[in-house]
């Protein structure tokens, strides 16, 4: 477990600001509560076998104690970093992302079960989506009673998904919470 | 005889032949006619002869001498030349006026008898020009000029007598004029007005005949004097507004001059150009006086009246121009006017078949244009009265069908013809014969029918909608740089808020291609104050209005797709709290929530905690008005929001319910990051002690929602109407009066009871406190009272105890002296 590096930071912050915009202040100042201490302490991030973990200051000092080839996790994992040395959004942020997140789109009850099993959003499918959203953007998917499903990248503005016809893709699909049964191994 | 000569009072002295008052014969009817009639001839008795004499003898400058000697020589001139007598009569006085040297002499002009002859023609001319001016009242620029006129003629025809004519000549035409002044200005005035009312009845009672006196009219309009332009001026408006033809007037080519027409034609040609002619300086007298300060008002006027009560006549480009002009005039009635009449242009689109409409709308634009945006609110305010047609919008589609038709028909004639070529070539040429009058009769009918292309009124009506919005979108692009450009300093941005308005309403026109940009602009300027800088260029108002403005553009073109305008309700979320009720109008505020909170379908949990949060905070801090619209909106959202109820419970929730934020954070920007789900909504409990009843109660309905459960009363009254109704009632809000608003609410449940109980208790309280307090202060005074008179008493027998005392004291002594 080691704190990240410059590069690696900046990638995971690129990587998360596409979603969560100026609310990046937010998860970065989110003071934590947990552990003994009556001042409450931050929230850091931290590498741990290529994965990267959002984790309390206090949990940090805590998991100290642990060797590293003995510790499987800590914290919250956001993403990990792939052999090629990108860094990837995991479904486990989906939380995290969905307090914060900018775009949101919200997914019909019908189109639901297909986004669960891995596909992308389809104009039909959609109930709602914030406005100004534009191509590329970081987009987290909700269901209409607003629990969040997964997210993604948006492949058109919201001018243009008016125009567009109901087999477009609005969304693609990065991470669902499908994958908790279907990936489970890997995760 | 007086009465004779009271009527010809205005004509210069021909005075009647003198005769004694001994040799009047007066018949005996007319003695019996007075004496029967005495009230008639009242006026006869009070007749102010001396006044009379004065005004028949008119040359009243001249001394008494002199009229002598000016009768006198009338007497020879009557004498000398008998036929021209009645002339030399009236001319006498003008033609004898003595010349004034520089040293005071008087010269008293004495006509050689050899010019005489030759001189007659010319005095004949001048002095029907001399006697002209009494009858018919010309204005003095039209008497020089004709006086001139004269004189050139009368020159010409002498030019083979002496020399010494001329020169004569000219001394009298000056003579002329100096009487002409002498005339009193009043008198004139007074001429001028009876002419222009006589001559605006003639018109009236029958134009075609009179037409020419509109010439006259407008020199008389020329006037010097104010009050006689003015005149002039209305009486024209009045001619002109009656007058002129429901149709537009165009002028003969020459091409159509030259051909032979009948009388009738050529008169009602000749009728329609005098008009014409006659309107058309009219018109330009008005813009020329609508220039000048004195007259400004009344030019304005009758141009707008002309606009508005004939916009399809000639010459209209002109007055909208003028009138555009004085949309943004720093006068108040002006620009009043000017607005008035636009709209009525607007509303009244039958009148002129759009086209102005057009015209006036581009003109708007223009000048909106030039003077960059920095124009008084009522020129933008104007558009709200447009009106667009939508079915309009349908055409299209008939069009195409039949466009289609006409190719299916095409080819069904492509598919009959072959059929027909073997017939006659006789009967073809006679069918194509039929066609071609058919269409030819189509064409005129067309052109000839009142009604409107429909493709030409769509093509209007797209440009002004172009215009219009070209417009609306230029104040946004113009108060976003203004913004950009200018930090910290002031700057006005008038046109804003109408923009706003007119983008409300239009919003269903707006192509979908601007939306984006559209959208764009209306958030960062619902974003302007809320920058770290602390100039807060727009105010709360036009900031809610801009939110108010983009929900409703997306709502009427985004049924479709249900986007949520989240940017939006941040800027919701702040503003709640910058209102201040005196600064900022609640109405703008109260329609703010309508839009956002209660007509959006679905909100995020955490966002209509937040909300509901902010909300109950807002209603303890404003007035009942400001707080029942605020309730009223809570209400709705817990309604909808099931989960958003457990603000009601009493322990502070938070864990899993309340999302990722463990803790309610007052001060977040962002509803949605507020945590409000671990927060309680204690204000409730606070406001149950309203001192507004109705407020109280809504609070307590809210505040029992929950465990009532799902509670299926649920009013439909809108935040709007909640602040309408309570911000009338509360000038004549007295606490303890609402006994209807409560009964009202006693339906809805009796989970309601208690308040109402409470409230009438107070009332009886009240009352009963009254009268108790009026009994105690009573009972106080009357002791007082009572205090006062013993004291009174006693220092009284106090008084008496001591005389007494005194009195035996003295006794006593006397006893002992004894």
């Amino acid at each position: 477990m080691r704190p990240l590096d410059e590069n690696e930071t900046t990638q995971v912050f690129e990587k998360l600001f596409k979603f969560v915009g100026s609310n990046l202040k937010n998860i970065v100042e989110n003071p934590s509560h947990e552990g003994p201490d009556p001042n409450p302490g931050r929230y850091c991030f931290r590498l741990q076998k290529n994965r990267v973990y959002y984790v309390s200051e206090s949990l940090v000092k805590r998991a100290t104690n642990i060797k590293r080839e003995n510790l499987v996790s800590l914290g919250t994992q956001i993403g990990k970093f792939t052999k090629t040395g990108k860094f990837q959004l995991t479904i486990q942020s989906l939380n995290l992302l969905a307090a914060n997140a900018k775009h949101k789109v919200w997914l019909k009850p019908t189109s639901e079960m297909s986004f669960l099993y891995g596909n992308n959003v389809l104009k039909g499918g959609l109930g709602r989506i914030t406005e100004n959203i534009n191509p590329n953007d970081g987009v987290v998917v909700f269901s209409m009673s607003d629990m969040p499903l997964g997210f993604g990248v948006a492949a058109k503005s919201t001018q243009d998904c008016r125009k567009m016809d109901p087999n477009g893709i609005v969304v693609i699909h990065q991470a669902d919470i499908g994958e908790y049964l279907r990936m489970e191994d890997e995760l | 005889m007086r009465k004779k000569q009271k009527q010809k009072i205005v004509l210069p002295p021909e005075l009647p032949p003198e005769v004694p008052d001994d040799e009047i014969q007066v018949s005996d009817e007319d003695l019996q006619f007075v004496d029967q009639n005495r009230d008639y001839a009242g006026f006869v008795s009070n007749l102010d002869t001396k006044s009379i004499t004065k005004h028949v003898t008119r040359v009243a400058d001249v001394k008494d001498d002199a009229l002598e000697s000016m009768y006198e020589r009338r007497l020879r001139k009557k004498s000398a030349d008998k036929d021209k007598e009645e002339d030399e009569v009236e001319v006498d006085p003008v033609d004898a006026l003595p010349v004034k040297t520089l040293d005071g002499k008087l010269y008293y002009r004495t006509v050689p008898s050899a010019a005489k002859k030759s001189e007659t023609e010319a005095t004949a001319a001048s002095e029907d020009n001399g006697t002209a001016t009494p009858m018919v009242k010309l204005t003095k620029a039209e008497k020089r000029a004709k006086q001139k006129k004269l004189r050139k003629e009368a020159k010409k025809q002498v030019k083979e007598t002496a020399q010494s004519d001329e020169v004569r000549q000219a001394p009298q035409s000056e003579v002329l004029d100096e009487v002409k002044k002498e005339l009193t200005a009043e008198e004139a005035n007074e001429k001028k007005k009876y002419r222009l009312a006589e001559l605006g009845t003639a018109l009236l009672v029958d134009p075609e005949s009179n037409i020419k006196s509109l010439r006259e009219m407008l020199q008389i309009a020329k006037d010097g004097d104010h009050s006689i332009v003015i005149l002039g001026l209305k009486s024209l408006l009045a001619v002109f507004k009656d007058i002129l033809p429901g149709y537009r007037i165009r002028l003969p080519t020459e091409k159509e001059q030259q051909m032979l027409v009948s009388k009738a034609v050529k008169k009602t040609r000749l009728y329609e150009s005098t008009l014409l002619t006659a309107y058309k300086a009219f018109v330009q007298k008005l813009i020329a006086l609508e220039e000048q300060a004195v007259y400004k008002r009344v030019a304005m006027r009758c141009i707008c009246t002309l606009l508005e009560a004939v916009p399809h006549f000639n010459f209209r480009d002109n007055l909208l121009v003028a009138v555009v002009k004085g949309i943004s005039s720093q006068d108040d009635v002006v620009r009043k006017l000017c607005c008035a009449t636009v709209k009525s242009l607007f509303e009244h689109e039958g009148k002129h078949g759009g086209e102005a409409t057009v015209e006036a709308v581009k003109m708007i634009a223009e000048l909106v244009k030039v003077h960059n945006c920095q124009l008084h609110p009522d020129s933008i305010d104007v558009f709200m009265s447009l009106s667009f047609d939508e079915d309009l919008g349908k055409p299209e589609s008939s069009e195409v069908d039949n466009k289609t038709k006409m190719k299916n028909s095409k080819k069904k004639r492509k598919l009959v013809e072959p059929n027909k070529l073997p017939a006659s070539e006789n009967k073809r040429s006679r069918q194509e014969i039929i066609s071609k009058t058919r269409e030819e009769v189509k064409a005129d009918y067309k052109a000839a029918s009142f009604a409107q292309d429909v493709a030409e009124r769509r093509r209007m009506q797209s440009d002004t909608l172009s215009a219009v919005f070209q417009t609306f979108f230029r104040i946004l692009k113009h108060a976003m740089q203004s913004l950009a450009s200018s930090m910290g300093e002031s700057f006005s941005l008038p046109l804003l808020a109408p923009c706003l308005n007119g983008i409300g309403k239009f919003s269903h026109l707006i192509d979908l291609d601007f939306m984006a940009d559209l959208m764009n602009y209306l958030r960062k300027l619902a974003g302007a104050g809320s920058q770290k800088n602390d100039s807060h260029h727009l105010t709360v108002s036009e900031r809610l209005q801009c939110c108010i403005v983009a929900f409703k553009v997306m709502k009427n073109n985004l049924e479709a797709l249900n986007v949520d305008l989240q940017e939006f309700f941040v800027q919701l979320y702040g503003l709640i709290l910058e209102y201040r009720p005196g600064r900022d109008k609640g109405e703008v505020l109260a329609e703010a929530l309508k839009i956002m909170l209660c007509d959006d379908r679905q909100h995020d949990t955490q966002r209509a905690a937040a909300f509901v949060k902010r909300l109950a905070t807002f209603s303890l801090s404003f007035g009942s008005a400001e707080s029942m619209a605020a309730l009223v909106t809570l209400r709705h959202l817990l309604h909808k929001n099931a989960k958003c109820r457990n603000l009601l419970e009493n322990d502070a929730g938070g864990g899993s319910v309340s999302g990722g934020i463990a803790k309610y954070n007052p001060y977040a920007t962002d509803p949605g990051l507020s945590g409000a789900l671990a927060s309680v909504l204690w204000e409730l409990n606070l406001l149950t002690k309203h001192y507004h009843p109705a407020v109280s109660t809504m609070a307590s309905s809210i505040s029992t929602m929950n465990t009532v459960g799902n509670q299926v009363s649920h009013s439909n009254i809108s935040p709007q109407q909640a602040f309408v109704q309570l911000s009338h009632e509360h000038e004549s809000f007295i606490p303890a009066s609402n006994t209807k608003k409560t009964s009202n609410k006693r339906k809805k449940g009796c989970s309601l009871s208690f308040p109402i109980s409470s409230a009438s208790k107070d009332e009886l309280m009240t009352l009963a406190d009254e009268n108790a307090v009026r009994n105690k202060l009573s009972e106080h005074f009357l002791i007082l009272d009572n205090i006062v008179e013993n004291e009174r008493l006693r220092t009284e027998l106090y008084c008496t105890n001591m005389s007494l005392k005194l009195c035996e004291q003295y006794r006593k002594q006397k006893k002992r002296i004894r």
